[in-house]
């Protein structure tokens, strides 16, 4: 070829490679779904025209139409200064765009092109989208204009868009009354439920509870570099694998939370028990197993309510709305020592109503075979799953009343558990010392109810 | 009916006041005045000589590489004075104008794209420029300056794209650059955490680590001092060197390849004129067609409480973290570095062979092509092994491994020579055997005067490392594979550090003797130290902790 060929080749390549990249960037996906917006209300219009019978309306009708049907196609964004969002949400699902939609209400039916549904409510009325935004209470990508990106399933956004009631959590971010409000229901189950198993008890929540596992308060903040190394593979959700071809439309924090619920969490976090990949041999997630506890629902109402804990996200004071503290009910006795037990979230080691001590994982309980170092692992493990915490209503013939609120105080040390497999891991779970926590009137009823539910020791001693 | 007289046309345009003003000359007529004339009267054309010898030319000789690294600078400095305009360098705005780029703006995810890729080809195609200089000897008197301030070009190029790095402040950026800069931490007596630091009053914000940051860790000082670095500082040294660069290739003669009999000079216009426009012409489609396919890198927002598993420094200097394995930083991150550039630059000096000037000669210069490419294959090679087949915590990786699958902890490291080595305090006994070993290894090459047989040296030094290899499986204390790792690694080491000076360059006088000798020990280094870790899980051969020299 010769250079003078090579010369017009090049140059016409590199106006062609020009017009390429433009013609990519001039058909951005967004342009699309806003021109059909702009279509399906013209017409909308045009109908209303033809059906009106006062002719000067009819024409301004049909001015309206011609003017929507000729609306140049733009980015649109809500800029809300207070929360620091620029969503531009708006760009595709123009029903939600006030500038465009003056009433916010129109007949479609279908994303995105529909106006928001809730728009009538109060729950709007309280929250205008020119000043909350979208992702405030929906999440997402708000900067970006892909379909992918702005619903945030594509890799490296870390907040996807919130998923049916999970969206409830969002409530919580600023609500502290959210128990008591309309629309917030689902949420406020999920922390019913929360407590009701006795999640409190090793979980605190803003530095309210136990401290044996992780704080929760800034949970929905999880980075997901710190969730298992971004490792979903062994979560089952309905009994299935997550889907990862959205990424994190499934790889995500809420069902982070929701497999700890629906599943074994030793299956999803087995981590190293017989010291294959480390030095010494690391015990499964201590958490116990809730499977025939809770069920799909109600994992799914406290993922909702977990949703809203996040620390990340600076939400100026004045959009907080404070509450009381719940008011206790007023018991006495053995009844209120049963709800000092619940309160402090007892059961999510030793069982609801103390009937039944939970997991822990390698400890000595009853039930087990003698440990034999030449067991096969398979065999091992399982004893090993056996090891339990107390069952309470057992022990309590042994102790006087003093002598069990002293124990509550103190605690047991981790490191005085009695190990099944004396190769195995550390326990993890321990009785942390309540001293201070627990006050001493309701230390005093609590001993009173345990030592009530003691089975009695008929032994002769 | 009147015609149209195109040629009386174009003169009366030619000659009219407004284009004399614009343009020097008259009437194109294809001359060699009017050619030179091309040359000498247009300042960006004039950096030419008026006439070239056509052994320039040809691009088998050139392989352009020059020139397309210029073109790269140039599109890089247009697609980055354009992204100028969109970014602000704050921490709470740099990556949502990155966002705003990709989302928003004309054109901006395609600008965005073309400055990265091209700022990684420029990184490429200025190293190929340096292979070529080298394999044809063209940096031989009167170009030694000239190929120093390549070097240093070179070097400004990686650094460039390292500030480039930090800007859109994601994930990737932030952390890419605290690997980049711990290593300077790790600088002898001016970083802090290198040897002799401390000695002479380094902190941890007083060093040469705090300078770079603007602080104790990448922040918002960084990411300011970076961006004018990237955007300002460096540019305008690049832009001098390359005056510099360009100046002394026309004064050194166009082409170092050798004089030819009655040999008869081409115009440049336009002879090597259009050469450039194709070769600039298919760099910018090149570039423009990547950007359009591919999508530059943009991970999470920057966080510096969370950090990514692996964290890996940007490619170009991942060879130097996979160093990090064998060597301490102040080897791995300041020494090993410093003396590639140095010894770079010493090459002229020390290369005293009169022969392979300005061709390709591989038999007349089998010394110097052969270390030189070793150097750049093992320079790529660990760029390899740190990008491909590291993963989470740093572990080995095999390309058809799973990341998500957990690697087992990686077996307790030893040294030799140290407190806990082979017998207590046995640094005591490493230090003079590993200093007999380093000196014989220097000077034995020069001091055998008669030129061994190849075959017969090389025969024998394995046959003694089969020896031990099989003393040690016998022993139990290795296996095949570390046998097999012993023999490659020592026989190599052996062959290009020893038999091969000995052969070619024990003729060189005592000083270029020695510096050579430093270089080619100091690569085959690596290459031992690499199989004592890979292979035998030792740390360091000889360790002096009290003054923290490690090696």
């Amino acid at each position: 070829m010769s250079y003078r060929k090579a010369f017009i080749a090049s140059n016409a390549l590199m106006l062609a490679a020009f017009v390429w990249a433009f013609a990519k960037d001039f058909n951005a996906e967004w342009k699309p779904y806003q021109k059909k917006y702009y279509q399906m209300a013209a017409d909308e219009m045009d109908k209303q025209a033809a059906a009106e019978k006062d002719g000067k309306k009819a024409a301004e009708l049909k001015a309206a139409a011609r003017k929507m049907r000729r609306s140049p196609l733009e980015v649109k964004q809500i800029i809300s200064v207070d929360l620091g969002r620029y969503d531009r949400c708006v760009t595709c699902h123009v029903g939600m765009d006030e500038y465009t939609n003056t009433t916010l209400k129109n007949t479609f039916t279908e994303h995105p092109y529909k106006a928001h549904p809730k728009v009538d409510t109060a729950l709007i009325k309280a929250h205008p989208f020119n000043k909350f935004g979208c992702t405030s209470c929906h999440s997402g990508q708000g900067l970006a204009t892909t379909v992918d990106g702005a619903h945030g399933w594509i890799k490296h956004w870390e907040k996807p868009m919130l998923k049916g009631v999970t969206i409830q959590g969002s409530c919580v971010k600023c609500h502290d009354n959210f128990e008591s409000i309309k629309g917030a229901e689902v949420a406020a189950q999920g922390k019913k439920l929360f407590n009701q198993h006795g999640c409190q008890g090793c979980h605190a929540i803003n530095g309210k509870g136990g401290v044996i596992s992780v704080e929760l308060g800034d949970i929905s903040d999880k980075p997901f570099e710190r969730i298992a190394g971004y490792n979903f593979k062994r979560v089952r959700i309905d009994g299935k694998e997550l889907p990862d071809e959205h990424h994190n439309s499934h790889w995500n924090i809420q069902n982070w939370i929701r497999a700890h619920l629906v599943n074994d969490p030793a299956e999803v976090t087995p981590n190293d028990p017989f010291a294959k990949l480390n030095a010494e041999p690391i015990p499964p997630s201590g958490m116990p197993d809730f499977t025939k506890e809770i069920s799909k629902d109600e994992a799914d109402a406290i993922v909702a309510y977990l949703s809203g804990m996040t620390k990340e996200e600076v939400i100026p004071y004045r959009y907080h709305v404070t509450a009381p503290p719940a008011k206790e009910p007023a018991l006495t006795g053995a009844a209120h020592g049963k709800f000092v037990y619940q309160k402090y979230g007892c059961q999510g080691c030793h069982g609801l109503d103390a009937k039944q001590g939970r997991r822990r994982f390698n400890a000595l309980a009853d039930g087990q075979k003698e440990y034999d170092e030449k067991m096969p692992e398979a065999e091992q493990f399982a004893q090993m799953m056996l090891g339990a915490e107390p069952t309470l209503p057992k022990l309590m013939g042994t102790y006087t009343h003093e002598e069990l609120v002293r124990k509550i105080e103190n605690g047991v040390s981790a490191a005085d558990a009695k190990k099944w497999s004396p190769k195995g891991p550390m326990p993890m779970v321990y009785m942390p010392a309540w001293k201070g926590k627990i006050s001493k009137a309701e230390l005093d009823d609590l001993a009173t109810w345990l030592l009530s539910i003691g089975v009695k020791d008929d032994s002769g001693f | 009916m009147p015609t149209l007289d195109i040629e009386k046309i174009k003169k009366e345009v030619v000659d009219s006041q407004l284009w004399r003003s614009v343009f020097r000359g008259g009437v194109w007529k294809d001359t060699p005045r009017d050619r030179a004339g091309h040359i000498i009267g247009n300042v960006w054309l004039h950096l030419h000589p008026v006439k070239v010898r056509p052994r320039a030319l040809e691009w088998l000789y050139t392989w352009g590489m020059g020139g397309i690294s210029f073109a790269l600078y140039l599109i890089l400095t247009l697609t980055g004075v354009a992204l100028m305009f969109y970014y602000r360098p704050t921490i709470g705005l740099a990556y949502r104008d990155i966002k705003d780029l990709e989302f928003a703006v004309t054109l901006g995810m395609f600008l965005r794209n073309a400055h990265r890729w091209a700022a990684q080809a420029m990184v490429v195609a200025v190293i190929a420029h340096m292979v070529r200089v080298f394999l044809t000897g063209a940096y031989k008197k009167p170009r030694e300056f000239n190929w120093g301030i390549g070097v240093l070009l070179l070097t400004l190029t990686l650094f460039l794209s390292f500030t480039g790095y930090l800007l859109p402040w994601d994930q990737l950026a932030i952390w890419a650059v605290t690997v980049g800069t711990n290593m300077a931490g790790a600088t002898p007596v001016l970083g802090n955490e290198g040897p002799l630091g401390s000695l002479v009053g380094m902190r941890i914000n007083n060093d040469v680590r705090f300078t770079l940051l603007g602080g104790t860790m990448v922040g918002e000082n960084t990411l300011l001092r970076f961006y004018v670095m990237h955007c300002v500082a460096v540019p305008l040294v690049v832009g001098i060197l390359l005056i510099l660069h360009f100046w002394r290739i026309r004064k050194d003669s166009f082409s170092a390849a050798p004089y030819v009999a009655n040999e008869e000079k081409v115009d440049v216009w336009p002879h090597l004129v259009k050469r450039e426009y194709i070769a600039a012409a298919a760099t910018v489609l090149f570039i423009m067609v990547w950007s359009i396919l591919q999508n530059a890198p943009l991970e999470a927002i920057a966080n510096p409480n969370v950090t990514t598993n692996p964290s890996k420094a940007p490619w170009y200097f991942v060879g130097l973290q996979e160093l990090l394995v064998y060597f301490d930083p102040w080897i791995a991150g300041v020494v090993m570095p410093g003396l590639i550039i140095v010894g770079l630059i010493a090459i002229p000096y020390i290369d005293t062979n009169p022969k392979g000037v300005g061709y390709y000669a591989w038999k007349e210069r089998p010394f110097a092509n052969t270390l030189f490419m070793l150097g750049v294959f093992m320079w790529f090679a660990l760029i390899y092994i740190g990008y491909a087949l590291r993963g989470p915590n740093y572990a080995w990786y095999w390309p058809w491994e799973d990341w998500l699958m957990p690697k087992a902890a990686p077996p307790p490291t030893w040294s030799v020579f140290g407190p806990h080595g082979v017998a207590a305090y046995s640094m005591l006994l490493g230090i003079p055997l590993m200093g007999a070993v380093a000196a014989a290894w220097m000077l034995l090459p020069k001091l055998i005067q008669k030129e061994l047989d190849g075959k017969k040296t090389m025969g024998a030094f394995l046959g003694a490392v089969a020896l031990v290899a099989a003393v040690g499986m016998a022993l139990g204390k290795m296996g095949p594979i570390e046998g097999a790792f012993l023999l490659f690694f020592t026989g190599a080491s052996f062959y290009y550090g020893f038999v091969l000076p000995q052969r070619h360059i024990r003729a060189l006088d005592w000083p270029r003797y020695l510096v050579t000798m430093v270089l080619v020990i100091s690569t085959m280094s690596v290459l031992l130290k690499m199989c004592a870790r890979l292979a035998f899980n030792i740390k360091y051969v000889l360790t002096i902790p009290s003054i923290s020299m490690n090696f």
